[in-house]
């Protein structure tokens, strides 16, 4: 109370069933009707002295709630039909002080009937001293255990676990698994990319001019803050704060609105003047593909939530690792062709919406790169991702440098491939490519680490 | 002789929500001629928020650590090292699939070697991985990996794997994973260079589990010997409040605590139990009876000596219970022992004080009330005042009870009712304050009252009331208790025996077992007698140029005689 040193052992208050009930009566009256030579030694030595203390102290234990069962809740017929000798301790240390209780009737196995009492603890026991732990929470002592012809509690424990039966055939029962559940807190914030972004497209479509310019850094600014809070919560929420990789995302986003105009213009000799916004003029801006990016945030997380369920229900299904492996996969690779569906619908309607045209490989590339780097990181994998979005967006980068570096004079070399890359397939090859190879590369990482075991253990177990 | 102590405490010292602060607090002000290190491990952020205790001059240094949380080190580990882990992390989980260490009852011979190899394979697998862990900068990251898990996967489904670990499923898998990686974080931790926990004297843990750890890793690289207090049994602790999972993580982790634990029996240099019922587990798992001294928990007798040295202050009358309200200590079975005593001796009264803990106590508060209004109903002197239940519930603090010593004097018997009990502190104060007691034979009772008081068997109201009644009825008899009860506390239970005890203990366990420690000079050969017997004097005054090295390598055998040096006598001071 006053030393601290009271919750140190404190034993836990008893939680088992702790004295008789109806059950138990019933399993008395059938069972034990014949006890073993053992019985009256067991109770000449429960019934011994009440109050034998001078100051010496201990006393014996008459107690033993086991033993003193109901005497008179046993069916008439039953208790008749005992021998007479369970009912006659002779011990001469029983000397002071009034009986109690009448005659006590006990079965033949005390130890039997205390497994009985604390049968939850057996069968939840692992090992005998996690019952001699619980004997002792509650209350039983080892002159409790000598009234069981134990030495100590140990010992009691030690049979006590060998008499428990152990049917292997009636498993543990794995608790249902505790699944992540669809908050409102960031359904709602996923939609917000979205929703900000198309009101910065219609900002544009608007405005013109200086205004037009001031709608679009304060479009772009509200999107990523936006982003930013989507990604801090829900399924798609890293382990640690921080976002490694934002400027290369926002360099791979900012080539899908600008890179294929400047990389056209730049092909054609320009650009001459900074692009105004306008979607025929010579350096356009492709909106359609960010708003669909944007947009795709709340696919993508459902599709990341989809994922983590599905996983967490196979975990607690699979018995091998090697099984969850094999089954995790097809979900990944199912969350991954989802949320690229569910993009490719989002561009068609944004193009169409929009009228702009189409951009289907180099953002689907890029939709899915972005996913599945958002994806690996949330389980903690953050090291490839970062390498492969840096590999991404310097390749990108390098294909511009290369256009504008031609421009030197004798480097007109530098520009070769890239020209006969756009004059084969026109400019969307570069992003395709780079997006296209990144997403592969990072699909098969995630095919071999998303569907470890490890990767989706819950971080608060301990 | 100046001792320098690595106190290794384990969510309490220094911290102010501390579990065992207070005594840690009084042995280090206690022992001011020693130097104190203080090594804490945090089990909370709050914990860590509310701050420590003010410290005594004698802590040189604090250092701690967060038990709570591991941040990924980012440590990646190359081709050789993974392989390192992998070996020694199979042997641990190895040896734990194996089945626990506690199953020693019984074993003779071949059996018996058998669970000393596998406790051998133990320990090596955990010295590995607190090596690797020193050689690579950090294991938290290892101990997360798939690599971890499947080892865990294979150790389960090895031949001779306990029948419940081969059931084990993919989550409980992973459960014990996370667990391990929970375990095993002292591992990680940069207390083991010679400026560090190689520097000490001696390692004291204040409690065995985590605490333990960083004092075997210790004495594993350093040598330092260790000493473990244990107040109440971490393994019974950990069985008590394992979490409800399934049988393969339940068994696998009593086998890890098991396993700890009997490593830290081995390794300990003494093992100093709170009471005969620690000791006893300690026995149970593995502690050499040799180790064992039983160091008593200390309290502030200073409180109760004007109560204890008049024992005449009190109402001849009264019963008295004190401590926490709540359903383990069965008031219910004190209040119809009381009906008895009634019977016999009307005029008695009972005061039951104390407050009840959470919501439970709350409950049973007012069952208790209620129980006892309807047993006993008011009485008054005559027909024209107001009357009293013979039975008052108070609580400290209240103007007829200012203090905890009030309440004790304010009855002729103190009544101790538990059925289940741990250290029976309330009956140490009531030994203090100089009353006969009466008191449940639960947990420690008996050999905490020895023979200076009554004790009779658990919920048994009938015996309890005989006792209380015996001594109501003979003052005389009351006083001796009394007087020998006291005198026994006062001889057991004091900060200063505590204190006392662990004083001799150091200077036991420095005299017998010391660190020897080599001093190397500038061309990296050993100096010998660099640090002679007269270094431990207090303060510093010789300057440090040379490195002091911890001198690591096997234990050698506890007990045996130990040379003060080993070195050839040459000339080489510094």
């Amino acid at each position: 109370m006053s030393s601290g040193l009271g919750g140190l052992d404190r034993p836990g208050a008893p939680i088992s069933p702790g004295a008789w009930d109806e059950r138990s009566e019933e399993w008395l009256s059938t069972e034990g009707a014949v006890p073993k030579a053992a019985a009256g030694d067991v109770l000449e030595a429960a019934e011994g002295d009440v109050l034998g203390t001078q100051e010496a102290g201990v006393s014996g234990m008459a107690e033993a709630g086991v033993l003193e069962a109901a005497a008179g809740s046993v069916p008439e017929g039953v208790a008749d039909s005992r021998p007479a000798t369970v009912d006659a301790p002779t011990s001469d240390r029983r000397t002071t002080g009034p009986r109690p209780a009448p005659a006590r009737r006990t079965g033949a196995d005390p130890v039997k009937a205390l497994m009985h009492r604390h049968r939850a603890l057996c069968e939840r026991a692992v090992d005998p001293l996690e019952i001699a732990a619980g004997l002792e929470a509650h209350g039983i002592t080892d002159r409790t255990a000598a009234r069981f012809l134990h030495r100590d509690v140990f010992s009691l424990a030690e049979e006590m676990y060998a008499r428990v039966p152990r049917d292997s055939d009636a498993p543990h029962s794995p608790r249902p698994p505790d699944t992540p559940r669809a908050r409102a807190d960031w359904i709602l914030l996923t939609l917000l990319p979205g929703a900000l972004c198309t009101a910065a497209v219609f900002a544009l479509h608007l405005t013109q001019g200086r205004s037009r310019l001031i709608a679009a850094v304060a479009g772009a600014l509200a999107v990523a803050l936006a982003l930013r809070a989507a990604l801090s919560r829900g399924p798609l929420a890293g382990r640690d704060r921080g976002h490694p990789c934002a400027t290369r995302i926002t360099w791979l986003v900012a080539y899908a609105l600008l890179g294929d105009g400047l990389l056209q213009a730049a092909a054609a000799g320009g650009p001459d003047a900074p692009p105004d916004g306008a979607a025929d003029a010579p350096w356009p801006f492709a909106t359609a593909p960010v708003l669909a990016l944007t947009l795709s945030c709340v696919p993508a997380a459902w599709c990341a939530h989809l994922l983590a369920v599905r996983a967490r229900r196979k975990l607690s299904s699979s018995r091998a690792l090697q099984e969850f492996a094999t089954s995790a996969k097809p979900l990944l690779l199912g969350a991954f062709a989802l949320y690229l569906g569910a993009l490719t619908a989002l561009l068609t309607l944004t193009t169409t919406a929009l009228d702009e045209p189409s951009a289907y490989p180099q953002t689907l590339a890029l939709g899915g790169l972005l996913f599945l780097a958002r994806l690996l990181t949330t389980h903690g994998f953050t090291h490839a991702p970062a390498l492969v979005l840096t590999a991404a967006a310097s390749a990108e980068a390098t294909a511009l440098a290369a256009l504008f570096a031609a421009r030197l004079p004798g480097c007109a070399w530098l520009a070769t491939p890239v020209e006969t890359l756009i004059g084969t397939w026109g400019p969307a090859a570069i992003p395709t490519a780079a997006c296209g190879t990144a997403a592969l590369t990072l699909l098969l990482h995630a095919t071999r680490t998303l569907t470890r075991a490890s990767a989706h253990a819950t971080r608060d177990q301990s | 002789m100046l001792v320098r102590i690595g106190l290794i405490a384990e969510g309490g010292y220094p911290y102010v929500s501390g579990d065992a602060r207070l005594w840690c607090d009084r042995l280090v002000r206690g022992l001011g001629q020693h130097e104190f290190d203080v090594y804490a491990l945090s089990r909370s952020e709050r914990q860590e928020d509310e701050g420590w205790v003010p410290l005594p001059p004698q802590v040189s240094r604090v250092r701690t650590a967060p038990l709570w949380a591991a941040e990924d080190d980012g440590v990646v580990y190359g081709r050789r090292a993974r392989r390192r882990f992998a070996e020694c992390y199979g042997e641990l989980v190895g040896t734990l699939c194996a089945g626990g260490a506690t199953d020693l009852s019984g074993v003779s011979g071949a059996a018996e070697h058998a669970s000393a190899t596998e406790a051998d394979r133990f320990g090596n697998a955990l010295y590995g991985l607190a090596e690797l862990a020193r050689d690579e900068g950090g294991l938290v990251g290892a101990l997360r990996s798939e690599a971890a898990v499947r080892a865990l996967e294979r150790a389960c489904r090895a031949r001779g794997a306990l029948r419940t670990a081969r059931e084990a499923r993919v989550p409980d898998l992973l459960a014990v994973a996370a667990h391990l990686e929970h375990a095993l974080r002292p591992l990680s931790l940069d207390w083991y260079e010679d400026d560090g926990l190689g520097s000490v004297d001696l390692c004291h843990a204040t409690s065995g589990g985590a605490a333990a750890l960083p004092g075997l890793l210790a004495h594993h690289f350093s040598g330092v010997p260790l000493l473990l207090t244990e107040y109440g049994v971490r393994l019974r602790t950990h069985y008590l409040a394992a979490p409800d999972s399934s049988p393969a993580v339940r068994s696998l982790l009593a086998a890890l605590h098991g396993r700890l634990a009997a490593e830290a029996y081995s390794r300990a240099a003494l093992i100093t139990p709170g009471n005969g019922h620690a000791r006893r587990w300690q026995e149970r798992c593995g502690a050499d009876r040799a180790k064992l001294r039983t160091v008593y928990p200390g309290m502030d007798a200073s409180r109760f000596a004007e109560v204890g040295e008049a024992p005449e202050c009190a109402e001849p009358d009264s019963l008295v219970w004190v401590g926490r309200i709540e359903p383990a200590k069965d008031i219910v079975s004190l209040l119809h022992a009381f009906a008895e005593v009634r019977k016999e001796e009307p005029k008695t009264r009972l005061r039951i004080v104390g407050a009840p803990s959470g919501a439970e106590g709350e409950a049973y508060l007012g069952h208790c009330r209620a129980l006892a209004a309807q047993l006993f109903p008011d009485e008054a002197e005559g027909p024209h005042t107001v009357g009293h239940n013979p039975v008052s519930f108070e609580e400290i603090g209240g103007p007829e009870i200012p203090t905890l010593a009030d309440a004790y004097a304010s009855g002729a018997v103190a009544v101790l009712s538990s059925v289940v009990e741990g250290f029976p502190i309330g009956l140490v104060e009531a030994m203090f304050s100089g009353r006969a007691t009466v008191s449940t034979d639960v947990g420690a009772v008996v050999e905490v009252i020895g023979g200076t008081g009554l004790v009779v068997p658990p919920r048994n109201p009938r015996a309890l009331a005989e006792a209380c009644v015996a001594l109501l009825r003979d003052p005389e008899r009351r006083e001796r208790l009394g007087a020998a009860a006291r005198a026994r506390a006062l001889e057991l239970f004091t900060v200063e025996q505590n204190v006392a005890a662990f004083h001799g203990i150091y200077l036991e366990i420095v005299s017998r077992t010391p660190v020897r420690r080599l001093v190397l000079d500038e061309a990296g050969d050993p100096l010998p007698f660099a640090v002679p017997a007269e270094a431990h004097v207090p303060g510093r005054w010789t300057e440090r140029t040379s490195r002091l090295v911890a001198r690591g390598g096997p234990a050698r055998p506890p007990g045996a005689p130990v040379r003060a040096t080993a070195l050839p006598a040459t000339e080489g001071a510094r």
